[in-house]
């Protein structure tokens, strides 16, 4: 259960950029056996969201809002292994997870991918700034059921479109998820013109999608 | 010198210079002397008023490029390599201001550089989380993957037991029961038949061994033990072993010790390999010496012989699962490859260490000690 007062000590200490308190926190957390899912939907996607805010906002640097992602991206590292350790259906499918080109922030993507990891699928992610043609390369070799597009920043939107372009063009019927924070401010109407193209607004959104 | 430095700036200048500012900022003397630095001048480089010239701080100053060069036109900038005491040298912008008797220089970082290096670090850091991820997962894949092969192995092992166990029997049968009748190369197929079947006996439950240390079901049966009797049990059937080689088995013992606890099957199958290991290394007429000592918090079994030794390069393959060393067999002995990795295996899960000590030519020595306490 992550209290209120230990999710504000967490933030504060992710803002004052001190990551091994935070290590300490998220190992607590794990070693009281708190559901991973959890973690990233209370902890981190939380945080993540008030520390965008903040600097939507002007209240801390970019310096800052990249050394707090840095921090977040080291304690999803560290729980990564136990994401492994349940002995999990394996529901034999595949996901190609990538963040739209000249998109730098992946850790939503990367979260997106353990969720999938967690509901038995085997993920691959491709990480930040993918280019269009690596991708679709990427996919003709895995053959996914699946593909998730991962864009943060609402100027990167257009990639996005090229990138669907791009995958519609030479996977007819391939199903894609979209997700990101780019979407707070609109943008979902480009997603009507591609037949089997899906919006995820969170982390427990995706859950419920994937799990049903 | 900061007090006259604080007139001619003026006071709030001054302080912003010396206390805000992430502008290196020198005072210099005509000869270069540094007379006065700000702060963050003083945290980066690490020098102190008077005990440089700005020169020493700078990499590759060479004379063609003197302070006059510097000092003559105060709008260009010059980007110079500063010196950072024990951290990396930093390129900065500088422009130079005479004000008489002085020289004053001030330093800017390259915004655009340092911007471009950040993100670059991002990047690197991107990635780097990235690889270990995958590693992560691969290794994650790779102990599920060993996991299946140990039980596939463990159960194509244990079909293979009965098999080969009934060849065994009736070889055995026959080799007793109608051998009389048999001509000398009727019998040779057979003893070959029999010695083939007791070697893929060793080799399968060698296999079963390994299969279950590798899936951890290796469960130590711990109860006090007569480690002497244990000694002699264990040397029983490396006595055979060797009397048909012409071997000497010496043993050192105490008379009596007092009984510690132990898996008395493990070790005893721990301690025929590494003496049959020996003798299988050793020339007819020499002697392999078992040793045991004991004192209250270790008890230490030792395996001597007087082979041809291991070469360095071999050192690492000997507790690895079916890596031959180039030292060979003196009767051509067959191995399954497997017994020094299951001596091994039973020694580190009694909580002990092994040991080998090797000279070519001279021979080797496996020692093991196993704690008795906590």
């Amino acid at each position: 259960m992550i209290t209120t007062q230990l999710y504000q000590d967490y933030l504060s200490l992710l803002l004052k950029g001190d990551r091994i308190a935070c290590s300490r926190i998220v190992q607590n957390f794990v070693d009281q056996g708190i559901e991973i899912k959890t973690l990233y939907t209370d902890l981190f996607q939380k945080s993540l969201y008030a520390v965008g805010e903040l600097w939507e906002f002007n209240k801390i640097s970019v310096a800052k809002e990249h050394l707090v992602t840095a921090i977040t991206e080291g304690l999803l590292n560290l729980i990564y292994p136990r994401l492994f350790e349940k002995e999990l259906k394996k529901k034999n499918k595949k996901v190609v997870i990538s963040c739209a080109a000249n998109e730098f922030h992946q850790i939503g993507g990367k979260m997106a991918a353990d969720v999938f990891e967690l509901n038995g699928w085997d993920s691959h992610f491709l990480g930040a700034n993918t280019p269009i043609q690596h991708m679709l390369e990427y996919i003709q070799d895995v053959k996914p059921d699946l593909v998730g597009l991962s864009v943060s920043v609402y100027f990167n939107l257009p990639s996005l479109k090229k990138g669907l372009d791009a995958i519609r063009a030479d996977f007819r019927n391939l199903d894609i998820l979209i997700g990101g924070q780019a979407f707070t401010r609109g943008g979902k109407d480009i997603l009507k013109q591609y037949s089997g193209a899906h919006y995820v607004s969170s982390l427990d959104e995706l859950n419920t999608t994937i799990a049903g | 010198m900061k007090t006259d430095m604080a007139k001619k700036l003026g006071q709030a200048t001054w302080e912003y210079v010396n206390e805000q500012s992430q502008i290196l900022f020198f005072v210099l003397a005509s000869d270069g002397r540094i007379l006065e630095t700000n702060r963050f001048a003083e945290s980066m480089t690490g020098c102190r008023p008077g005990q440089k010239k700005f020169q020493d701080l700078v990499l590759d100053f060479h004379d063609s490029f003197s302070l006059d060069h510097l000092t003559k036109e105060p709008a260009i900038e010059h980007l110079l390599n500063i010196k950072m005491g024990s951290r990396l040298p930093q390129s900065f912008y500088f422009r130079f201001m005479t004000m008489a008797p002085f020289i004053l220089a001030f330093g800017r970082l390259d915004a655009e550089e340092l911007e471009s290096m950040r993100k670059e670090m991002l990047n690197m850091n991107q990635e780097l989380n990235n690889m270990t991820r995958t590693l992560q997962k691969k290794n994650t894949q790779l102990r599920q993957l060993n996991q299946e092969k140990n039980q596939f192995l463990g159960m194509a092992a244990h079909d293979l037991r009965k098999p080969i166990g009934l060849i065994l029997t009736y070889s055995e049968f026959l080799m007793e029961e109608i051998s009389v009748s048999m001509n000398t190369e009727q019998r040779d197929f057979l003893t070959t038949i029999q010695n083939s079947s007791l070697f893929m006996k060793k080799l399968v439950d060698d296999f079963l061994d390994v299969a279950a240390i590798e899936a951890g079901v290796f469960d130590l049966d711990l109860e006090p033990v007569d480690v002497i009797s244990l000694l002699e049990k264990s040397l029983k059937p490396n006595r055979l072993q060797a009397a048909k080689k012409g071997i000497e088995l010496q043993i050192i013992a105490p008379n009596a010790c007092p009984q510690v606890p132990l898996d008395a099957s493990k070790i005893e199958q721990a301690l025929t390999n590494l003496v049959s290991n020996a003798i299988e290394h050793s020339e007819p007429g020499s002697t392999v010496t078992i040793t045991l000592i004991y004192d209250s918090e270790y008890l230490v079994f030792e395996v001597r012989d007087q082979g041809s030794g291991i070469i360095p390069e071999d050192m690492d393959k000997l507790f690895k699962p079916f890596k031959k060393t180039k030292a060979e067999k003196t009767s051509g002995e067959k191995s399954t490859g497997l017994g020094l990795v299951i001596a091994r295996k039973i020694i580190m899960a009694h909580r002990g260490e092994i040991q080998v000590h090797s000279q070519p030519g001279l021979g080797t020595t496996i020692r093991f000690t196993l704690p008795l306490k906590d």
